[in-house]
């Protein structure tokens, strides 16, 4: 095994408080990019 | 006044039944033929597959929902297409065969003016010798009743190493042009995570398998993604994830045969090797189902329709990888030959794979083939959908509605172990899905940025949070449209 994620970035990865911070931040960033419109490639280009 | 027959009750085709219901008005029919009589919410599948819920909370039964939303439903398969209808019946039609009830077997005529074809893939188990769920020590998460197996076998052997076996686990694709690398990736941090609550990881010795060519790809020929502050590649991102976690892997590996606890793959290099096992999870490959279609004359008309999957408006020119573009992927899922037909989701052919084509030094092809996940599949319905509602409320054709998965996002939020406080995800986005190498040539064909990746508690959230989310919509309830695909 080698750790290849540091304890302090485990820390930051499961602490509820910056964890739910980051769940708001992405919520909306996702909503942003998959929400955010669709459409064809053959006029655009 | 129309009549929409819709064949499949999965995210595409009941995203496309409950948009037309919800836009058309009453006098136009909107019929669904599926041989399912529930709904699954599929990504959930995984969490079935390690014990964590229970099949019956990732899916609801389809007819009285149908029966309160106005909305026909017909349970049986689809045997025969005919578009031009036949010296009886001059309306086009499908054959369809009842799977249950008292016309279990009957055959019957269900004419249409608009079809769509949301059957998604045949699971292929049969491409690969020996590849059975629940048989040979080999699982499925691909559907639910797959995914209680997998739950079976894998509580099973946790038994087994708290007896102080020590054990193996083979997880990641069973065949050389399998897809949904996703599904198999989740899957494998949730049995490593869930091995650690049973207090056994030190037990197994947990191996992913797989036919990309690095880690990371994914069938979309991998991704220059941000994380954090930084900019890396997808198959960066999981290798660290897998050496943290104590994950080995076999890449470019063509799973061909499986025997009770051996997996026997071929490798790029040419070589045949086997991999021993005692729980093993492998995706299938993927196939259409093996329709016929027939023109009013009853002649065979089947490569008008299909090619495999269903034909759409993909240019299917074959052409070296150095030539495809994203203008080949297909914008609004319309057959070109029957222009009332469409197939959105997992139905249609793909025009090539996303990944580059790889031959191993035997010639076998051992390629990822182009997934389509839930968010494309709900996309896709949706553009086909108002396509249609247009065309009908205009009278005429109208294909204004369009969606490339060379132009559109989406959102992958994988899994990597269940728990309210001690969960996690990966989250990764991607723009566009096919990568656009002339639009965005110094980042590897995707909008940075847009494409991203996070690890974290968030994610688990996230990834909950769809899981209600999508049986709401899906169930219809009051506002569930604005919820987007």
């Amino acid at each position: 095994m080698t750790q290849r994620i540091s304890k302090y970035q485990k820390f930051k990865m499961m602490n509820p408080i910056i964890q739910f911070f980051k769940y708001i931040f992405l919520s909306i960033k996702i909503m942003v990019i998959v929400a955010g419109g669709h459409g064809g490639t053959r006029n655009v280009n | 006044m129309a009549k929409i027959v819709i064949l499949g009750a999965g995210i595409s085709g009941h995203v496309a039944a409950a948009h037309l219901r919800r836009k058309l008005p009453k006098e136009h029919e909107v019929m669904v033929v599926s041989p399912n009589s529930n709904y699954q919410w599929i990504p959930s599948n995984i969490w079935v597959g390690i014990g964590r819920m229970k099949s019956d909370e990732i899916l609801f039964p389809l007819e009285p929902l149908y029966k309160k939303k106005n909305i026909g439903y017909k349970q049986a398969k689809v045997i025969t297409f005919h578009p031009e209808g036949d010296s009886s019946e001059n309306k086009p039609y499908v054959m369809v065969e009842y799977v249950v009830g008292d016309k279990k077997g009957q055959h019957e005529k269900v004419t249409y003016d608009y079809l769509i074809n949301g059957t998604g893939p045949k699971l292929n188990f049969e491409a690969t010798e020996g590849l059975i769920p629940g048989k040979n020590k080999t699982y499925s998460v691909c559907t639910y009743t797959h995914a209680d197996h997998a739950w079976e076998g894998l509580n099973t052997l946790i038994q087994e190493m708290k007896q102080g076996k020590k054990t193996k686990i083979l997880i990641g694709t069973g065949h050389a042009k399998s897809t949904c690398q996703g599904a198999a990736f989740e899957y494998i941090l949730n049995v490593e995570k869930e091995l650690h609550k049973h207090k056994v990881r030190d037990m197994a010795e947990i191996t992913w398998i797989s036919n990309e060519y690095q880690l990371g790809d994914f069938g979309m020929d991998g991704m220059l993604l941000s994380y954090g502050s930084m900019t890396m590649k997808s198959h960066e991102m999981v290798e660290m994830i897998f050496e943290d976690r104590d994950i080995k892997w076999i890449l470019g590996a063509g799973v061909y045969k499986i025997e009770n606890g051996l997996a026997h793959y071929e490798n790029l290099e040419g070589k045949f090797k086997t991999e021993t096992y005692d729980f093993a999870m492998l995706i299938p490959s993927f196939s259409g189902h093996g329709f016929k279609a027939y023109d009013k004359s009853n002649n065979d008309i089947t490569d008008k329709l299909f090619r495999g999957f269903m034909i759409v408006d993909a240019d299917y020119t074959a052409k070296p990888y150095e030539e495809w573009s994203v203008q080949d992927w297909p914008e609004t899922y319309q057959n070109p030959n029957y222009k009332n037909i469409f197939a959105p989701g997992i139905a249609f052919a793909p025009p090539h794979s996303i990944s580059k084509p790889r031959k191993s030094k035997n010639g076998t092809d051992i390629t990822p083939a182009p997934p389509r996940t839930g968010m494309p599949s709900g996309i896709t319905a949706r553009i086909v959908a108002d396509n249609i509602i247009d065309s009908i409320k205009n009278g005429k054709e109208s294909l204004h509605h369009k969606g490339s998965m060379g132009n559109m996002g989406a959102a992958c939020i994988a899994s990597a172990g269940y728990g309210l406080t001690t969960g996690s995800g990966v989250s990764i986005t991607t723009f566009p899905i096919v990568p656009d190498y002339k639009k965005y040539p110094k980042t590897q064909g995707r909008k940075l940025g847009k494409t991203f990746g996070e690890i974290g508690l968030a994610g688990h959230w996230l990834k909950l949070t769809l899981h209600y989310a999508f049986i709401y919509k899906a169930k219809m309830k009051p506002f569930w449209w604005l919820i987007p695909e």
